[in-house]
């Protein structure tokens, strides 16, 4: 219980005063700040609607007359609401955020890299190589550069894949959250996301450097 | 954040750098990641037939620390039996590179690397080599 910085009455740790609707700087886990079930699916327009219609309440534009204490809660019960939905907006976010709250480590017992990933990896990092070591506004340099465009599309569909797989197993992970080997695999594919978002990243950069070379 | 000089000496002139081939039966590679950080690395120890490391190669794709990490493990492994280098912690990796307390996942990166590249070495032997020793040691230990 914690106490209304407004009408002063004992309230549960919400963002916002059962009794007089002010905000509550409260803790929440962002499941609860949004009064969403910790689960990993999620029904994304209720998320929405419960987040603008929270922000209206606490917003700190509404408390911007009142004492500091109510300002102070506004603000605080603000950036918890935004943290929070921002968090379970996003489905890599909401899985990695789900495995915090399970008391989980994505790196733990997950050191090894899928093979066909590393092969992935490795591949894409000498063809980035190659395009900065060759000799600029050289056709061979234009002629990587444009594979590496090639890659980079390549490596956004095979995101967007493993994005998809991860939401359609959601449904599996919340049916059986305590089994073992499904924590596991929803690891695996977290991490998969992981190295395939720092290996777009680093494409990018790469054609970001040659474009300005 | 600031890299300590070692780091940055490691990261500007890293040591062994490429691979071997692949297939090569005395040669056991490891791959290891840090799926928070996305970071890779592959690490190549050439063993002899007396389980002695004679030459290592490391390539990887992250942070300075995690280069420089790797770095510094090839030069620490040469010459070591894999008995021993598969005792290396990863505080050595720390201390010898000053790195901070964000960067100790690279070190833990490195030393993985290392348990990877022997068990794949001992694995394309077909586990007898060497193998006999392990448990005595590690009752010593």
């Amino acid at each position: 219980m914690i106490e209304c910085p407004s009408c002063g009455r004992r309230q549960q740790p919400l963002l916002i005063c059962a009794d007089c609707g002010s905000p509550l700087a409260a803790t929440l886990d962002c499941f609860a700040a949004l009064g969403m079930p910790r689960k990993l699916t999620i029904d994304l327009g209720a998320l929405e609607r419960r987040y603008h219609e929270l922000s209206r309440m606490i917003h700190p534009d509404r408390f911007a007359s009142s004492v500091a204490r109510v300002r102070d809660a506004s603000l605080r019960a603000t950036a918890t609401l935004t943290r929070s939905y921002r968090t379970l907006r996003d489905p890599v976010a909401r899985g990695l955020y789900w495995l915090e709250l399970n008391g989980e480590k994505l790196a733990e017992n997950n050191k090894r890299v899928p093979p066909e990933l590393a092969e992935l990896v490795f591949e894409v990092q000498e063809q980035l190589a190659g395009m900065h070591d060759a000799p600029a506004d050289s056709d061979a340099a234009c002629e990587l550069a444009a594979q590496v465009v090639a890659r980079r599309s390549q490596l956004q569909a095979t995101m967007d894949a493993s994005r998809a797989e991860l939401e359609r197993n959601f449904v599996k992970w919340d049916q059986r959250p305590d089994e073992k080997m499904l924590t596991l695999e929803l690891k695996a594919i977290l991490s998969s996301i992981a190295y395939l978002r720092t290996l777009i990243r680093d494409v990018d950069r790469a054609l970001e450097n040659s474009k300005a070379a | 954040m600031a890299y300590s000089e070692k780091v940055i000496e490691h990261y500007n002139n890293p040591r062994n750098v490429g691979s071997f081939a692949k297939d090569e039966p005395n040669v056991g590679t490891g791959v290891v990641g840090a799926p928070e950080c996305g970071d890779v690395m592959k690490l190549q120890l050439k063993i002899g037939d007396d389980g002695v490391i004679e030459d290592a190669r490391f390539k990887t794709f992250g942070c300075g620390s995690a280069i420089a990490s790797s770095s510094y493990v090839t030069e620490l492994v040469k010459g070591k039996h894999i008995d021993e280098a598969i005792t290396i912690k990863n505080t050595v990796i720390v201390k010898e590179l000053n790195l901070p307390p964000v960067k100790i996942h690279c070190s833990v990166l490195a030393e993985d690397a290392i348990k990877a590249a022997i068990a794949d070495w001992r694995k394309r032997r077909g586990d007898n080599f060497a193998s006999g020793e392990q448990p005595l040691r590690a009752k010593e230990a």
